[in-house]
């Protein structure tokens, strides 16, 4: 007797958001968020010291969409 | 959900939504900015800070476009900051959005977060072109800002969950946002400096920036609802 194998796919909806996706969006929107919206050479001072307060050049590079979003500037 | 697929969709359309901000900034707000900056410049020139020489002109003009590229970079960076707060908040409100259709529920979902933590923001502080603001005074205006917008932030998220678990009368929700946030709006102080500039060209500016930011939340929402459609990153197939 031939025996039949009769696959089935079960689709279904969950809802529920992985944690680690939850952090990784959260950790993106942070700094996204600082960086274009705040950043007064804190972030590139991690790497370049005081430097990075008197250059600031995420805030200079970010500086035209940071007016154009509605961040307070200068 | 699939973290991956869920992250790839999210991002994806955050960073294509922040391109399109940056390219519309370009079109609309990059005007207003330059005669802005020009007014800066004048000023410079006024007081001896800077000398109006083909050789400040030449720096000027490759700052400027580089900041310009800049702009885009940023649309970018933001693009993907804001779209991993809408994403979340999408994939945790999804269920309880009206509609069958991912991409209407995206545009009200949109709607609502454009609402809370843009368009309130920025009837109570506009948003300023360059020569406006007092460098003085910006840790002040940064503050104040930010207090807004959480207060308008996480009041709209605390009265959503309040909406949810209402049974009745589910439109009070909506009002005790109103009046949550209309009391914040009249305690909070206005920003400090005073505008000396023509209010044509600040609000020109202001029109811009309102209407490429709403560009903005619309391509991020319609890009996500159909990425959201495609791939379907919520749902699990298993084989029995």
């Amino acid at each position: 007797m031939k025996m039949t194998k009769v696959l089935q796919q079960l689709t279904k909806s969950q809802g529920k958001v992985p944690k680690v996706a939850v952090a990784v969006l959260l950790v993106l929107f942070g700094i996204g968020f600082f960086a274009v919206g705040f950043d007064q050479g804190q972030i590139f001072s991690l790497v370049q010291g005081h430097q990075a307060y008197g250059q600031m050049y995420l805030h200079e590079m970010t500086h035209d969409m940071r007016h154009a979003s509605g961040f307070p500037c200068h | 959900m699939k973290s991956l697929h869920f992250l790839t969709v999210v991002l994806i359309a955050g960073l294509l939504a922040g391109l399109i901000h940056g390219f519309a900034n370009i079109v609309l707000v990059e005007p207003f900015l330059d005669t802005a900056i020009g007014i800066e410049n004048q000023r410079m020139f006024t007081s001896g800070e800077a000398k109006d020489t083909p050789e400040f002109w030449k720096t000027y003009s490759d700052y400027r476009l580089w900041q310009k590229q800049g702009s885009i970079i940023g649309g970018a960076m933001l693009g993907v900051a804001t779209g991993s707060l809408f994403g979340l908040v999408f994939a945790y409100s999804r269920h309880v959005l009206p509609s069958q259709s991912e991409i209407k529920k995206a545009l009200l979902l949109a709607a609502i977060m454009w609402t809370s933590i843009f368009f309130i923001p920025f009837l109570k502080y506009p948003a300023n072109p360059p020569t406006v603001g007092d460098p003085s005074t910006i840790a002040l205006r940064t503050t104040l800002y930010v207090v807004f917008l959480a207060l308008s932030g996480f009041g709209a998220l605390g009265f959503s969950i309040l909406y949810k678990k209402m049974q009745r009368k589910r439109s009070l929700a909506f009002l005790g946002y109103a009046v949550f946030v209309g009391i914040a709006f009249i305690v909070m102080p206005p920003y400090p400096d005073k505008i000396t500039i023509s209010m044509d060209l600040v609000n020109g500016f202001r029109m811009a920036s309102l209407i490429t930011m709403t560009i903005y939340w619309i391509a991020n929402a319609i890009i996500l609802g159909l990425l959201w459609k495609k791939f379907q990153p919520n749902s699990v197939t298993t084989r029995i």
